[in-house]
């Protein structure tokens, strides 16, 4: 199930929209800004990461989620904004992964068991509180988690996470789809429909090609 | 000056009318357990490190017309005071976090807290911006003040000064799923609403 982070290791020019120190917003591409020229060769429709956002929330209003908690990865920056400025949801923004399991866990009292738009080193913080909170009282919740470290991240700080995000899951047995097509984001409301009906928490990964509208 | 956990949560069980409970890890799970035998109006979160009172948030949001009371430990506390951060923003006006400080760890040994008593936890609350703190260490001061601090509608913050647990409590006596279908089945009964699948 490990995969080798090959392009997460290739050389590249120090400054890039995956630096820490860099705003989303340098990325054209992730303020929502007309595809890339890497889009208009590849022939691939032209979509922002605005337009991802939209189509996310879009799928998951209609499966009845009404509350997502976030912390950014400048991956779902955009997301995030738009979760923020939509009325048909709750945005909660956390300083910390584990309270957004702690909200989103409560959230299922409601009827509604809530989102967390989280990174993928994020997630891997929240490991005992979702053993011990959603699977010890079968509590559903939702993770919109970023892949980093897959292929095509060039960001040498979550190479750990290429190597070792699947086996976590695996090891933990939480249930996983793993999102790289825009006409596969209907699986999000399936996600969030079913981990209702299996009684525990599901996991949607997005890859960056899907978040930034490349494919 | 402090109180004894028992007298506290005893004097809070007699004042207990149909707010809804969220208990932490340890002692506020078991000794609430001990005195009020309730599954309905009380969940038991045992063992979550600190999401307690995020766990209480999360049902509160959609309760506007229920009251909550979400115990949590000053160990749990000490792990995420980022938390009250969160519980500033959201300024939930349904919501009382009772920060339990017996300055130990009372669940797993009675462990002395680092730097326990040096500890002001109803300062910090007000450094994050909880407008309403209240402190508690004895058990007349908490039934003088107790209609202000857990009746009144705003966030608050209320910090019971308690002695280390001087015996064992039990845990209540249930798995996970049963204390789920329990709570929620209540909520049902009492909202009118689905809650669970």
């Amino acid at each position: 199930m490990v995969r080798a982070p090959i392009d997460a290791v290739e050389s590249r020019p120090h400054l890039s929209d995956d630096d820490p120190g860099m705003t989303a917003g340098v990325d054209p591409k992730e303020t929502g800004m007309k595809a890339s020229s890497e889009t208009e060769r590849s022939g691939a429709p032209s979509r922002t990461a605005t337009d991802v956002a939209r189509r996310v929330a879009d799928i998951l209003s209609d499966a009845g989620a009404d509350l997502v908690a976030s912390l950014p990865d400048n991956w779902i920056a955009p997301m995030i904004r738009h979760f923020d400025a939509d009325n048909r949801f709750r945005h909660v923004p956390v300083n910390r992964e584990e309270s957004a399991v702690g909200l989103c866990s409560g959230a299922f009292f409601t009827g509604a068991p809530g989102v967390a738009l989280i990174g993928a080193s994020g997630f891997l913080t929240c490991i005992y509180a979702i053993t011990k909170i959603n699977y010890t009282y079968q509590i559903p919740m939702l993770f919109l988690i970023t892949m980093r470290g897959d292929p095509g991240d060039p960001a040498r700080f979550h190479v750990s996470n290429g190597l070792y995000l699947r086996a976590v899951m695996d090891a933990i047995a939480i249930p996983f789809i793993d999102i790289d097509r825009y006409d596969d984001l209907g699986k999000i409301g399936a996600a969030y429909r079913h981990m209702s009906v299996i009684g525990r928490p599901y996991v949607v990964g997005m890859s960056r090609n899907v978040l930034r509208g490349n494919r | 000056m402090a109180m004894l956990i028992d007298a506290c949560f005893s004097a809070l069980a007699a004042r207990w009318t149909d707010e809804l409970v969220i208990t932490s890890a340890g002692n506020s799970s078991e000794v609430w357990w001990e005195i009020t035998r309730d599954t309905e109006r009380t969940f038991y979160l045992e063992a979550s490190m600190s999401l307690s009172t995020m766990f209480a948030a999360g049902i509160a949001m959609g309760y506007p017309d229920a009251r909550f009371w979400a115990f949590i430990g000053d160990g749990a506390f000490a792990m995420n005071t980022g938390m009250l951060f969160v519980e500033r923003d959201l300024a939930l006006p349904n919501l009382v976090s009772v920060i339990v400080a017996n300055r130990c760890y009372g669940s797993t040994g009675g462990v002395v807290l680092p730097d326990s008593r040096d500890i002001d936890f109803a300062a910090v609350a007000r450094a994050a911006g909880v407008a309403r703190v209240f402190i508690f260490d004895s058990v007349a001061k908490l039934e003088a003040g107790f209609d202000e601090a857990f009746r009144s509608a705003g966030p608050t913050t209320v910090v019971l000064e308690l002695e280390p647990p001087a015996r064992h409590y039990e845990s209540p006596p249930f798995d996970g799923p049963e204390l789920k279908y329990r709570f929620g089945r209540a909520l049902e009964k009492r909202f009118s609403r689905n809650v669970l699948p």
